[in-house]
């Protein structure tokens, strides 16, 4: 049996909950090709130079299949469950110049006008009473799901009224969203008979989504109603309106995105903090610091891992290596948040980080479109959370994790308390 | 308060003025202005600008340029 690469490692679900030894052992070849032909990119310099490198895509429609493809089990024939479904571009999977348009549309709908992006900001009364209510609901409780009780429920109440979302309809995208999560493995175990299993689940549950949006975008054509979704598809802005498929692909994007990051980043959030007791203490101490604190927990722990979309259109010499034109490339972000070439004791949690230029949120054009929103969400959320629940202790660490590899987090983490302050 | 944006560093993200649109305003698609002494109460809102920035370009009240701080 040929031994695995640490990629290949790293990716295995018995080391979900602390994939860091193996990114400490694929830093040390900063570009490395994997047996499958992919290029696994896993240090800050060399990603922050490849998010600033025109002559790398971001459109899978624009890289040749590779060979690979055809073999079962594959990273190709594990992704294309989403692939074919979404024949239609979005603006995480297109480039220049329709990406820089589409997101220039879009963009006004979430933050605001140009002259006075107030949007996000206004959320944050709603969002205040969304993570009181949560908090409320555990008292009278000895143990919590900090995932099930409150990582969930916020992102996904505040996505819904962002975007206009029905929230009766939550059951069923959350549904859809996590049977196409289990389905998508990009490590060794994709060619396991478990993984293949899911893969027919994981192919409807997308197009089941695929379905919903639409019906819900025509409604809105229709009936305009509140929301981004319905703003977009009446839009009579100076650039148009978005062609329907490219709609509806934006708004499964945004729907899908717009809450499953979040959910991970509040739940590790929770998680780290009570693995860090000193850190708790810190923040409940000077609560002032849970700007930073969600900074360096962006950077500690982060909601998207790596990004699987990206390939070179043309040859690009980096770190002493060539990736040849249409290989894809993978840029772990996780990995470069803990390099020490750039972040001095990167094992460490400070909540008072330095000169934390993260990749949390990515970088370059691709840049999270929804990180002013999570940043809010987050601050509001775990700040509230360390200030109001007493001496909250993990039952279990570490905890269950879910089963894909790029949008990493715990399933469930439960937590003992002693009780709700006011 | 006082601030100062490194607008060498500023690529235009805007996290700034979707955070505190009162303090940070884009002209255009990516050249930024800002009010340098804003009001006391509006610090919670600087500071998350601040924090928010990919490129750490913002600094709070750093006058004599010795003791970098986002946060304090």
């Amino acid at each position: 049996m040929v031994e695995e690469t640490p990629w290949q490692q790293a990716l295995r679900y018995a080391n979900r909950a602390n994939p860091y030894p193996f990114y400490e052992e694929l830093r040390k070849t900063p570009v490395a090709r994997q047996p499958d032909g992919t290029y696994v990119v896993s240090t800050y310099r060399e990603i922050v130079t490849l998010l600033h490198d025109p002559r790398v895509s971001s459109d899978p429609r624009k890289r040749p299949a590779p060979a690979a493809a055809q073999a079962e089990g594959s990273e190709e024939q594990a992704a294309e469950p989403i692939r074919e479904v979404l024949t239609e571009p979005n603006i995480i999977t297109c480039d220049p110049p329709e990406h820089d348009r589409d997101r220039r549309m879009m963009m006004p709908h979430f933050v605001g006008p140009p002259h006075a992006p107030h949007l996000i900001s206004d959320l944050e009364p709603d969002i205040r009473r969304i993570v009181d209510g949560l908090l409320d609901g555990m008292k009278g409780k000895n143990r919590i799901d900090a995932v099930d009780d409150f990582a969930y429920p916020l992102p996904v109440t505040v996505i819904c009224k962002v975007l206009g979302v029905p929230m009766e309809d939550e059951p069923r995208f959350h549904h859809w969203v996590e049977t196409a999560l289990d389905a998508l493995d990009f490590g060794p175990e994709a060619a396991s008979e478990e993984i293949r299993s899911r893969r027919a689940g994981g192919r409807q549950a997308v197009q089941e989504f695929a379905r919903f949006a639409d019906a819900l975008l025509d409604r809105y054509a229709r009936q305009p109603g509140p929301g981004m979704l319905s703003a977009m598809a009446n839009d009579n802005g100076p650039e148009g309106r978005m062609p329907k498929g490219v709609l509806a692909s934006n708004a499964l994007l945004l729907i899908f995105a717009g809450h499953e990051t979040t959910v991970n980043l509040i739940a590790h959030s929770v998680l780290t903090l009570l693995r860090h007791p000193d850190a708790l203490e810190k923040l409940r101490r000077r609560p002032e610091l849970i700007v930073p604190a969600v900074e360096e927990l962006l950077r500690f722990e982060s909601s998207v891992q790596f990004w699987h979309t990206r390939s070179a259109v043309e040859d690009i010499d980096i770190a002493g290596t060539t990736i040849p034109a249409g290989a894809p490339i993978f840029l772990v972000y996780g990995s470069a948040n803990r390099d020490p070439e750039r972040f001095t004791d990167p094992d460490r949690l400070d909540l008072e980080r330095r000169d934390n230029e993260h990749l949390g949120f990515s970088q370059g054009i691709h840049f999270c479109f929804g990180a002013p929103l999570a940043r809010l969400e987050v601050q509001i959320a775990v700040g509230e959370f360390v200030r109001r629940v007493r001496n909250p202790r993990l039952v279990e660490d570490p905890p269950p994790y879910r089963h894909n590899q790029i949008f990493r987090g715990p399933r469930h983490v439960l937590v003992d308390i002693d009780g709700i302050r006011d | 308060m006082r601030i100062v944006v490194d607008l060498n560093r500023c690529q235009g993200y805007a996290q700034c003025v979707y955070l505190a649109h009162e303090v940070f305003r884009l002209n255009g698609q990516e050249a930024l202005t800002y009010e340098p002494n804003p009001d006391d109460e509006r610090r919670l809102r600087v500071e998350r600008a601040a924090a928010a920035c990919p490129v750490q370009a913002i600094m709070i009240d750093r006058l004599d340029g010795a003791e970098g701080s986002t946060t304090s």
